[in-house]
């Protein structure tokens, strides 16, 4: 137990002190920041803030538009300016004071169809400007109060319910797919991280034939277990590390974000979603040592990594199937591979009931499948390793040990 | 009682048999010399000494019973295909190596300094192994199967990459360490080493034992009668008792016909009067004797 501790550590100590270790630790948070926020400052430096002018021939408004809300770097407000007439409108227009403005001709009341005067296309909140505010003066002419026709255009929240109660949903909130979608990503980043760490270890001492010296040194299946304990400790650090910035920003950013409050999450969820996504990275610990004991060099290796990917990317290719039908065949299959299920169950159990007995035969199957692929580790291990030069066949792997003494 | 008996061991890969009934035994303070050319099935009977594979059939005992885990730590290996992490300062490297040999961080501390210092790399500790030539990492898998002070000792080709003067450092480390007490197993193809270093030997080709037993044994067994000499004069074509005489560069072999000894050699030789500036009984080099065993050997797999 002493041996495979050292290795661990060795293994742990080893990646987390190299730069590519660092490098990645940090280039992925601030990827997706830098990506945020370059989308966040394209699309609001695009936003034409501007105030809207509204010429009113058809004597319809009698209200003041409300521009009494501020307008600030991450909420931009587009004013409304009432204009008596269409060449004053105009020029305030041609001199770039106004965006464009809305002319109600004459017979607005009885077509319901006015212009929209601009040298640009409108942005999307343009239209719910002008609108809103000429529905809310048409509501006043006819004495009726705008904020009670919205709420009831708004229609009734329904909230979901499952039977047994365990699961609710009130059939608005996305952020509730937001939860497994961040444990599908993580799991993914995790898993290829410290999955390829192990195999490049692997394939490195193969090739570098350190791994005969380990072996009259440890027996195999203790370097097995040192090696992905170590790993996954690396991973873990990647996960805590990611998971302190995420809260770092969100405590910065506190006031931005309390749709975060409406998430609210059980324990036994978490602890499920973290119990498959250990079980997910030991069997592909165990599939990356397979592929990195058969294998003969880092290149080779490589190209196998990418077949990987694809169980892990298939809840993310049918994400409308899950959200349609979360109790599905699909769904449910993919709920028992052991490399897609942390993301399909946890995302099943987010948007529908999942029943106890079911999650039980899901970790029944993936503990299976983990075991079976450890077992084929070890035998690939002991068989591969010391083939040097030449890559182990399945016959080979398959082939029955004789043993007689 | 033997360090290591292996017993009628067994082993195939696929439809190749690499060793098959393989017996010898090893004693402790020795240096037993495991020869064969490339292929005979060497490392294979090392691999399964080592317990890194399982033999199809046969048996080893080793340190009294078959391999543990803390036999393990009782054992220094060097392999024939050497092995350091390239990308690891030399000190780290062997460090972690020596933690799997059961040292504690106390220990390494106190015996690595030594090592390196005793090999001249005390300078180079902190190089990666990329960086070291191909001698120092030699040196440097010597540290590694030696720092743990291990009972037994198994290296392939030990003077591989070593130049003249690191050859008789590592000659004088190994006598060392017989002197010791410690039993040394060496895979060679320099049959001079052998011949310096080793007590005992075993020679395996394809797969087989072909020949094993003491260095001066093994010699005995293959001394024939003939004799080298250096003469001041030519010798005639033809001599009493003498069936075969060949020209060497500056000597002459002489093949005793059966039934005359070398002392009647010599009496011919003085009784012709023939001047010698030596007379000497040809003993085989263990070269000869390897080359000799092994064709024989094709001869009857052929």
């Amino acid at each position: 137990m002493n041996k495979t501790t050292n290795v661990a550590r060795y293994e742990y100590l080893h990646h987390v002190g190299s730069k590519r270790f660092w490098l990645y630790l940090v280039s992925v948070p601030l990827g997706f920041g830098l990506i945020l926020v370059i989308s966040l400052l394209l699309s609001r430096f695009s936003f034409d803030t501007r105030p809207v002018g509204i010429v009113d021939n058809g004597s319809l408004i009698q209200l003041e538009p409300d521009n009494s809300k501020e307008s600030t770097f991450f909420n931009p407000q587009i004013y409304l300016y009432v204009y008596p007439d269409e060449s004053t409108a105009r020029s305030a227009a041609s001199a770039g004071e106004i965006q464009g403005f809305a002319l109600l001709p004459q017979d607005y009341p009885a077509r319901y169809q006015l212009t929209y005067w601009t040298n640009k296309q409108p942005d999307s909140g343009i239209q719910s400007v002008i609108t809103d505010f000429i529905s809310a003066n048409l509501m006043a002419a006819e004495h009726i109060d705008y904020a009670v026709l919205r709420r009831i255009n708004e229609g009734s929240s329904i909230s979901l319910q499952s039977l047994d109660g365990s699961q609710t949903s009130d059939g608005t909130s996305w952020h509730r797919i937001a939860v497994p979608v961040v444990i599908g990503v993580l799991n993914f980043i995790v898993v290829m991280s410290s999955g390829g760490y192990l195999l490049k270890a692997l394939v490195e001492e193969k090739e570098n034939r350190t791994i005969e010296i380990m072996l009259t040194s440890v027996p195999s299946r203790e370097i097995m277990a040192g090696k992905i304990v170590g790993n996954l400790g690396v991973g873990l650090t990647q996960i805590v590390v990611w998971v302190l910035l995420l809260g770092i920003a969100g405590f910065l950013f506190r006031s931005k974000l309390g749709f975060l409050a409406d998430i609210h999450l059980s324990g036994s969820y978490l602890v499920i979603s973290l119990a498959l996504m250990v079980l997910s990275f030991l069997f592909m610990a165990a599939l990356m040592a397979t592929i990195g004991a058969a294998m003969t060099s880092t290149e080779e290796s490589q190209g196998v990594i990418g077949l990987m990917v694809l169980p892990m990317m298939i809840p993310f290719y049918f994400f409308n199937v899950f959200l349609s039908n979360p109790n599905g065949i699909l769904a449910r299959v993919l709920s028992f591979i052991p490399l897609s299920a942390p993301l399909a169950l946890s995302l099943r159990m987010a948007i529908s009931s999942v029943s106890p007995l079911e999650i039980g035969l899901v970790f029944v199957a993936i503990i299976t499948f983990t075991l079976l692929m450890f077992w084929l580790a070890g035998v690939v291990f002991k068989r591969g390793m010391l083939q040097y030069s030449k890559r182990l066949s399945l016959k080979e792997i398959f082939k029955k040990e004789t043993r007689n003494a | 009682m033997s360090t290591i008996i292996v017993d009628k061991i067994a082993k195939s890969f696929g439809a190749t048999q690499a060793v098959q009934d393989v017996s010898f035994e090893v004693h402790p303070g020795e240096i037993f010399a495991l020869l064969g050319p490339n292929g005979s099935g060497k490392t294979t009977s090392i691999r399964v000494i080592l317990d890194i594979y399982q033999p199809d059939s046969g048996s080893v005992t080793i340190l009294g019973g078959p391999m543990t885990n803390e036999k393990l730590n009782q054992i220094g290996y060097i392999p024939e295909e050497r092995g350091l992490y390239q990308d690891v300062p030399l000190d780290r490297c062997l460090t972690y190596l020596a933690t799997l040999k059961g040292l504690t961080e106390e220990q390494i501390k106190e015996r690595l300094p030594e090592f390196l210092a005793k090999f001249d790399l005390t300078d180079h500790a902190k190089k990666k192994a990329k960086e070291l030539s191909k001698g120092m990492q030699q040196k440097g898998q010597l540290i590694a199967a030696l720092i743990h002070d291990p009972e037994i000792i198994i290296i392939d080709e030990p003077f591989s990459a070593l130049d003249p003067v690191n050859t008789q450092l590592v000659k004088d480390l190994l006598i060392e360490q017989r002197n010791a007490g410690k039993t040394i197993v060496m895979c060679t193809h320099q049959m001079n080493q052998v011949e310096q270093l080793c007590d005992r030997l075993v020679l395996i080709d394809h797969g087989q034992v072909l020949m094993q037993g003491e260095l001066s044994e093994v010699r005995d067994r293959f001394r024939t009668n003939e004799v080298v000499i250096d003469s001041l004069d030519p010798l005639p074509e033809k001599l009493n008792g003498v069936s075969r005489i060949e020209r060497l560069n500056d000597s002459y072999r002489l093949t005793p016909q059966a039934g005359h000894s070398a002392h009647q050699l010599l009496d011919e030789l003085l009784a012709q009067g023939i001047k010698l500036n030596s007379f000497e009984v040809a003993v085989p080099t263990l070269d000869e004797i390897f080359i000799q065993v092994v064709k024989e050997g094709n001869g009857k797999h052929e």
